[in-house]
């Protein structure tokens, strides 16, 4: 295994490696969620009661339930999070719970309560936090899975987009030297060290979860290799920051609450910038107009970013992971979600296996990006 | 008669559809997406049915037309030219497994660019670059083009 990486990758990569042969996993039923949080309230909070457990749908990671504590005549309602043993995205609770609670008044965030990350009370490692109101899209725009080519259209752009941009200018300069994050590394050994990390950790995912070989794909991986690019300035990252992963208030457009915070980390702006245009995440007018998120086209999301931030975004570095997030995806979809569905490690195979289906789509991206040549 | 695979298909698709749907209560959100997925699942799977073995025919072809290319144009040292005839070996073999081969000669091709990157005169790299770049803009095209019924392809709608 590629070692040069943060030690909670190490420590994920080794949790699916070893936990390819564990036996089939099966959804929680009702009962059994109120049970476990019953029993986990007695040592938390005795006295208080778990009523109303009901399950959130949507989603292609993570089990969800909403649930009411009551206590003193106090009703208060929760999300609990729990991993299923293996998912598209194999991530830490203990790691996006300390981010969360950084971000407490830097951006909209749900506020975390508790954590159980080495699932001592519950049967996987499993995160609670205080419910926030707003939807991830519009109760018009059609059943999608997953927020893929969410369309917001353009009453509802016009008031998202510039929260969507500050938000992600606040998270990129949340200064992680002056208020360190516990668990988090920082990838200073080198200028291409942050690259790096993101590479190897990927390509060891592909590799345990036996992504299914293309010759695109390999094309990609030699390339992403050989072309890291430095590093100028390291960032906190979001690293799945776009349409369908923040909550809004329908009515007003405003950002209640950013959401799946699983793969961020100190790297390279650049790294999430890349993620937000990614084509598959955006939307296309019937006269060509591609939007990011649906929210910005790709020039003039990058000016916004350079007037708001302060930063210069050099174009070499973003194309480079340009590259890197389609690949990335690839492996997500084409290798770690079709895993998780092969073992039987999931509580929605067949959402993973139809999420497949994506996987030309992210191999075309490449195809394009790869035939740009040179980008300055 | 023995009721055809299509039929089979179709008549799960309406027990699911028709009879379980209807009767999950509305708090089974779970259950009601998995239910809706499954369906949609099948009736992919009952409009490709006829045309998957064609389509993994064609997606060996395009492996094995990849693989002479490479061949053809591709030359390094001990390293590459170990990869070459691994991909020879495995293009060259009689198609009898269709899935099979196609994933032998993708592996092939991924031991070639890593080879390439080690040892490949010079040139091999922009050369194999190219070719793989060729063939997979049309390759892919034709796998969105397969995928499109599952509904994310908006670019591809939008085209």
């Amino acid at each position: 295994m590629l070692k040069d990486m943060e030690a909670v990758n190490r420590k994920i990569l080794e949790r699916r490696k070893a936990g390819r042969a564990l036996p089939p996993y099966r959804a929680a039923l009702i009962p059994e969620v109120t049970e476990i949080l019953a029993n986990y309230f007695k040592v938390q909070r005795p006295g208080a009661t778990v009523s109303g457990v009901r399950r959130v749908g949507g989603g292609a990671s993570k089990e969800q339930f909403f649930f009411t504590l009551s206590e003193h005549g106090q009703d208060e309602p929760f999300l609990l999070r729990m991993d299923p043993r293996s998912a598209i995205t194999e991530t830490d609770r203990e790691r996006e719970f300390v981010l969360i609670q950084a971000m407490q008044g830097i951006v909209p965030v749900p506020e975390p309560v508790w954590v159980d990350n080495d699932a001592q009370y519950f049967p996987q490692p499993a995160a609670i936090m205080r419910v926030v109101n707003g939807v991830t899209k519009p109760s018009d725009s059609g059943v999608k899975v997953s927020g893929l080519g969410t369309w917001l259209g353009p009453d509802l752009r016009a008031k998202l987009r510039d929260q969507f941009v500050d938000y992600l200018v606040k998270i990129h300069a949340y200064d992680f030297r002056a208020r360190p994050l516990p668990g988090y590394e920082v990838p200073d050994a080198d200028p291409k060290q942050a690259a790096r990390w993101s590479y190897n950790y990927w390509l060891e995912m592909w590799k345990i979860d036996e992504g299914t070989d293309r010759p695109v794909m390999s094309l990609a991986t030699q390339w992403l290799a050989d072309n890291m690019p430095d590093t100028a300035e390291l960032a906190m990252t979001h690293g799945d920051y776009r349409t369908g992963n923040y909550l809004f208030e329908e009515d007003s457009g405003q950002i209640t609450a950013l959401l799946d915070w699983e793969l961020a980390r100190i790297g390279d702006f650049h790294e999430d910038l890349a993620w937000v245009l990614m084509q598959v995440f955006g939307t296309v007018d019937t006269d060509g107009t591609r939007r990011a998120s649906d929210l910005f086209e790709r020039d003039e999301f990058i000016a916004e970013y350079e007037r708001r931030s302060g930063r210069t975004v050099n174009h070499q570095t973003l194309h480079y992971y340009d590259v890197m997030s389609s690949w990335k995806c690839n492996v997500i979809v084409a290798a770690n979600g079709l895993a998780a569905a092969r073992s039987q490690h999931n509580h929605q195979d067949v959402l993973l296996t139809f999420l497949g289906a994506t996987s030309p789509m992210f191999a075309d991206d490449l195809v394009r990006l790869l035939s740009m040549g040179d980008v300055q | 008669m023995t009721p055809t695979v299509d039929e089979r298909l179709a008549s799960i698709v309406r027990a699911l559809t028709e009879v379980i749907l209807p009767h999950l209560p509305p708090e089974a959100s779970l259950a009601q997406e998995q239910v809706q997925l499954a369906i949609g699942h099948l009736q992919i799977l009952r409009a490709q049915l006829d045309d998957v073995p064609a389509f993994e025919r064609e997606e060996l072809a395009d492996a094995v037309a990849i693989a002479k290319s490479l061949i053809a144009e591709i030359d390094g040292g001990t390293q590459t030219r170990a990869a070459l005839t691994a991909l020879a070996s495995a293009a060259s073999a009689d198609g009898s497994d269709v899935r099979v081969q196609t994933g032998i000669i993708n592996r092939a091709v991924d031991a070639l660019v890593k080879a390439v990157a080690a040892d490949g005169v010079e040139g091999a790299m922009a050369s194999l670059s190219r070719i793989i770049l060729a063939h997979e803009q049309a390759r892919v095209m034709k796998d969105r083009q397969w995928f499109l019924p599952f509904g994310f392809d908006t670019i591809m709608d939008a085209a």
